[in-house]
């Protein structure tokens, strides 16, 4: 079973926009609006609806009345956080409450558009907010493949990555870890391969990612 | 209740808009889409009913309310009106000012009714003062009473109202707010005009606006 060096995630989901409004008028239209530009719509009544349904693995983001039976938006908002599910948020609102919009906001919404609002700022908010959802998304991808990829590594390998990567050359990491010079050089070039690192830059920065360097409690 | 009005007028409003704005998208595509225009068009007339059965069910509203009336000293209705109100007063730093006449005939209306005009009144001035902030934002509740009717006025020194819009104030949907729905002034004119009274709005002299509605009055005791 040997697992080899993973690349990061491609399978690339299209972007989903996520409706949730009590209201099918306003449901509706918004569902039209998104199609016009080519944007996949999902439609729910409620929060709880919502829930029930799977998020894909693309980018999406979530519009959201902020006033709705049973839950209110903002405390939605409060326990898509508390449920680690990060997904970002435009709030809509039938009148423009301004403390609300500030709670909404310091809580990490995207954006707070008054209803009836003018459509091109919705589709503007919407962009931002898949943008933001897409970096996010790469930025947790690439961090789970360069934790994989560091799992492969050997602990003489681990060893061999962390003192390199301060800057040592290869006679003084032998020197440190009582090894010849050309077995390090060996453990150094399986480390660099199986980390899909194409420079000892390259491989400083993953070290620094992984947090390799962090306190002394490293020196084994 | 007026915010929850609002909203139930504001979603089919904000359902057309939109309608509205993707029927065009799917028209300027480069081919077009002529079938989700349609349902964008059947949506909106849809929508268009709903608001306007919703606006049918506000002036039934307004029309039932004489059931409660009653005797009432528009004074007690302004101070109750006033303490409803005070948060908002604080908040919006606004120097209210109350200049009631003493032994005011009183008027046979809907006490909640004429509290909801009043304070309609109130806030429209206090938010007419939201952008002032080179002079005092002062608020003027008066009340007197002349030639067989009572008046209230709500004096602001806010930033006045265009000409051209005064003779329109009252209309439904009509609001120089980019949040206001535009419903105020046109249930608190239903309201007045259902006891028989009148309601106007004038320029003052310095800045600002004056509102006044004036109710006939009734002796003491009389139906």
């Amino acid at each position: 079973v040997s697992r080899g060096p993973q690349p990061p995630r491609t399978a690339k989901a299209l972007p989903v926009v996520f409706v949730v409004d009590d209201d099918p008028s306003v449901r509706e239209a918004l569902s039209s609006l998104f199609r016009s530009v080519d944007l996949q719509v999902e439609l729910f009544g409620s929060t709880a609806e919502f829930l029930q349904h799977k998020r894909p693995d693309g980018a999406s983001c979530l519009v959201l009345d902020i006033r709705l039976p049973g839950v209110s938006g903002l405390d939605f908002q409060a326990q898509l956080q508390q449920a680690s599910i990060r997904i970002p948020i435009i709030f809509m609102t039938g009148h423009g409450d301004i403390p609300m919009s500030v709670r909404a906001m310091k809580a990490g919404a995207v954006d707070f558009l008054a209803k009836p609002f003018r459509d091109q700022d919705m589709l503007d908010a919407v962009a931002a907010a898949l943008q933001r959802d897409r970096q996010v998304r790469e930025a947790e991808d690439a961090a789970t493949s360069l934790r994989a990829n560091y799992d492969l590594l050997s602990p003489r390998e681990r060893e061999v990555m962390a003192l390199v990567t301060t800057g040592l050359m290869n006679k003084q990491v032998a020197g440190q870890l009582g090894l010849s010079e050309i077995t390090v050089k060996i453990h150094r070039g399986h480390a660099m391969k199986k980390m899909n690192a194409r420079s000892l830059a390259d491989l400083v920065r993953m070290a620094e990612s992984l947090g390799l360097h962090k306190p002394k409690a490293h020196q084994a | 209740m007026s915010a929850s009005i609002a909203h139930e007028v504001n979603q089919p409003l904000a359902g057309i808009v939109t309608n509205g704005e993707a029927g065009l998208r799917w028209l300027d595509r480069k081919e077009p889409e002529l079938g989700e225009v349609r349902s964008a068009m059947e949506r909106i007339i849809r929508d268009g009913k709903r608001a306007s059965q919703v606006v049918e069910r506000l002036r039934a509203l307004a029309r039932k309310a004489p059931q409660q009336t009653a005797l009432l000293d528009l004074n007690e209705v302004i101070t109750e009106g006033v303490a409803l109100v005070q948060r908002e007063i604080q908040s919006h730093h606004v120097a209210l000012q109350l200049d009631l006449a003493r032994d005011l005939p009183p008027v046979l209306a809907g006490r909640v009714e004429l509290q909801q005009v009043v304070i309609n009144l109130m806030m429209n001035g206090m938010q007419a003062m939201e952008p002032v902030t080179d002079r005092p934002r002062h608020l003027v509740v008066r009340s007197f009473a002349q030639a067989e009717e009572v008046f209230v006025s709500v004096q602001d020194s806010g930033i006045g109202i265009d000409p051209e819009n005064m003779s329109r104030l009252f209309n439904a949907f009509f609001t120089t707010r980019a949040n206001g729905m535009g419903m105020g002034l046109s249930i608190g004119r239903s309201i007045i005009e259902s006891y028989g009274g009148r309601i106007w709005a004038s320029s003052n002299d310095g800045a600002g606006t004056t509102f006044q509605f004036a109710l006939p009055a009734r002796a003491d005791g009389a139906s």
